[in-house]
């Protein structure tokens, strides 16, 4: 059974360039080019795994966007990354994990290093799984 | 009674401020302090009286006054020294000393500590009254000027921001695509989605050179590079060649482009190249927010001294609560029924510089769902008349 990936992306172009080379490596790829219909795509096919800009057509969309998805039941510890750009181009502007309301696993900068990304998401589908298997065995 | 209430009609002050405002007094002359809280008072202030220096800068500490009278020489701390505590606190209290030493040396060493002004005794009500507001007038500009750069700088931070994302944003894509094309080698899958991403590539490297070529336009006209070299321009004939360059794009989209104004109507005394970008960029609009089987109208005129050209579309049109913003930088329309189109946001922007460097006008009307009208008026500036024999 693949794995599935959720990239909520504005720029079309990141979002094949990304799929593609997870296809290559094995992942379903779905993607959503805005907010809204991340959050639905979020509910409707549960992804493992969601890749998320936050900053897309409507500036401060994304943010809003993972609020809902950890207050939505079922998709609180759904394992997100935050990919943008604004990480290293913004003076001044940083989300520190330790936000609660944020959450997000972790943040990944744009251009995303595509091993890293592989990387990452093993390590955080592993967690996961084991985090479910001790929950399913007790 | 006091005799204050009773002043049906206190003149107004000289400067438009505030009406509970305080204003502090410090001399420790009792009737000084009882003639300027009376005038004071009357040009719609509350005012607080001190006698001495230590008590009178308890009170501007507490009471954070935009103007401060004070008397220059006083037992205990010296008017000088109070001027000096003064602006510690607040450098933009206006201070106004008198003293009745008036010598030009003492006003020079009141003026040299940092005081607006300053009033030899005895004076006349009208006298403080014109000294008070003339301050006070000096502290509201100041105070506006402090703002505007302010909010100026602001303006620049943010929108360097921007321009630095909206040129990452392609080049990440780029980035992306090449770093995966070179991962695959010379997989099947490269072999399927070369040529298209390459392609893709050259395309949002297209949008940064926009990008660029936007932004250094909105420099140039904010500083009046572009709209410096004035000339008679024929209006007809440059719109008329501004359509030939956009005939192919035109039919691929099913538009009609009709310029409705002959060459050698309309003669502007502008700048040629501006009025090319101007008129280019409303075109291009008209076009992009367009949709098959519309048209787009020149049309132009002139009455009073003023150029009228409008360029109208059959499009989408404007909501008209994203009107007010549309000349904003990256402002985007949202939430109409077009397709999102490529664009910098920097289109509108520009066009208003240019008319506002230009003396002019740029306004818009529109009809959601059925088109939008945008309309430049110019003065027709010392135009000379076209030559004889002149194109067009």
């Amino acid at each position: 059974m693949s794995r599935k990936v959720l990239i909520i992306d504005d720029d079309a172009d990141f979002t094949e360039a990304v799929g593609v080379y997870l296809e290559t490596h094995g992942y379903q790829v779905i993607s959503a080019p805005n907010g809204r219909e991340g959050l639905r795509l979020a509910k409707a096919e549960a992804p493992d795994v969601v890749l998320m800009d936050v900053v897309m057509d409507e500036r401060t969309e994304g943010f809003f966007t993972l609020q809902q998805l950890r207050r939505t039941p079922g998709l609180e510890r759904m394992p997100v990354f935050v990919v943008s750009s604004i990480y290293s181009s913004v003076p001044g502007f940083s989300i520190t994990p330790e936000k609660s309301w944020l959450r997000h696993d972790d943040f990944i900068a744009k251009p995303v290093d595509l091993p890293r990304l592989l990387e990452l998401i093993d390590a955080r589908l592993n967690q996961a799984g084991t985090a479910n298997a001790s929950g399913g065995a007790a | 009674m006091n005799p204050e209430t009773r002043s049906a009609t206190p003149p107004a002050p000289a400067a438009a401020a505030p009406p509970a405002e305080v204003m502090v007094v410090i001399d420790d002359d009792y009737a000084m302090r009882l003639s300027c809280r009376q005038i004071l008072t009357k040009m719609g202030y509350r005012v607080e009286v001190f006698e001495d220096g230590a008590a009178g800068l308890d009170g501007v500490a507490r009471s954070k006054p935009p103007l401060v009278v004070v008397d220059l020489k006083m037992p205990g701390i010296s008017g000088q020294e109070v001027i000096a505590r003064v602006h510690e606190l607040d450098p933009e209290i206006v201070i106004i000393v008198i003293t009745g030493y008036a010598t030009i040396a003492t006003a020079v060493e009141a003026m040299k500590s940092g005081a607006y002004d300053f009033l030899p005794k005895p004076f006349t009500p009208d006298e403080l009254r014109l000294i008070v507001g003339r301050g006070l007038e000096r502290r509201r500009l100041q105070q506006e000027a402090r703002r505007l750069q302010l909010e100026r700088e602001l303006l620049k931070r943010k929108f360097i921001t921007f321009v630095s994302h909206q040129l990452k944003t392609p080049l990440v894509a780029i980035h992306q695509y090449l770093d995966v094309l070179l991962r695959l080698g010379d997989s099947p899958t490269a072999a399927e989605k070369r040529d298209e991403w390459l392609g893709r590539c050259i395309k949002r490297t297209e949008e940064m050179q926009d990008l660029i070529r936007d932004w250094l336009t909105l420099a140039q006209a904010e500083g009046g590079a572009l709209t410096r070299h004035r000339e008679p321009v024929d209006l007809g004939h440059l719109l008329q060649q501004i359509a030939l360059t956009y005939e192919g794009l035109v039919s691929s989209s099913e538009l009609a482009l009709q310029c409705a104004i002959e060459p050698g109507a309309l003669v502007v005394q502008a700048d040629r190249q501006a009025l090319s970008v101007l008129f280019d960029n409303l075109i291009t609009n008209a076009i992009k927010y367009n949709r098959p089987g519309g048209s787009i109208t020149v049309y132009g005129g002139e009455d009073a001294g003023e150029i009228r050209v409008s360029v109208t579309d059959t499009g989408y049109g404007i909501p008209e609560d994203a009107r007010p913003y549309l000349f904003d930088e990256f402002f985007r329309v949202g939430g109409t029924a077009a397709p999102r189109t490529s664009g910098t946001g920097l289109g509108l922007p520009i066009c208003r510089r240019i008319v506002t460097e230009l003396g002019g006008t740029i306004e818009v009307t529109s009809e959601t769902g059925s088109g939008s009208t945008f309309t430049v008026r110019l003065p027709v500036g010392s135009a000379t008349p076209p030559q004889p024999g002149a194109q067009g």
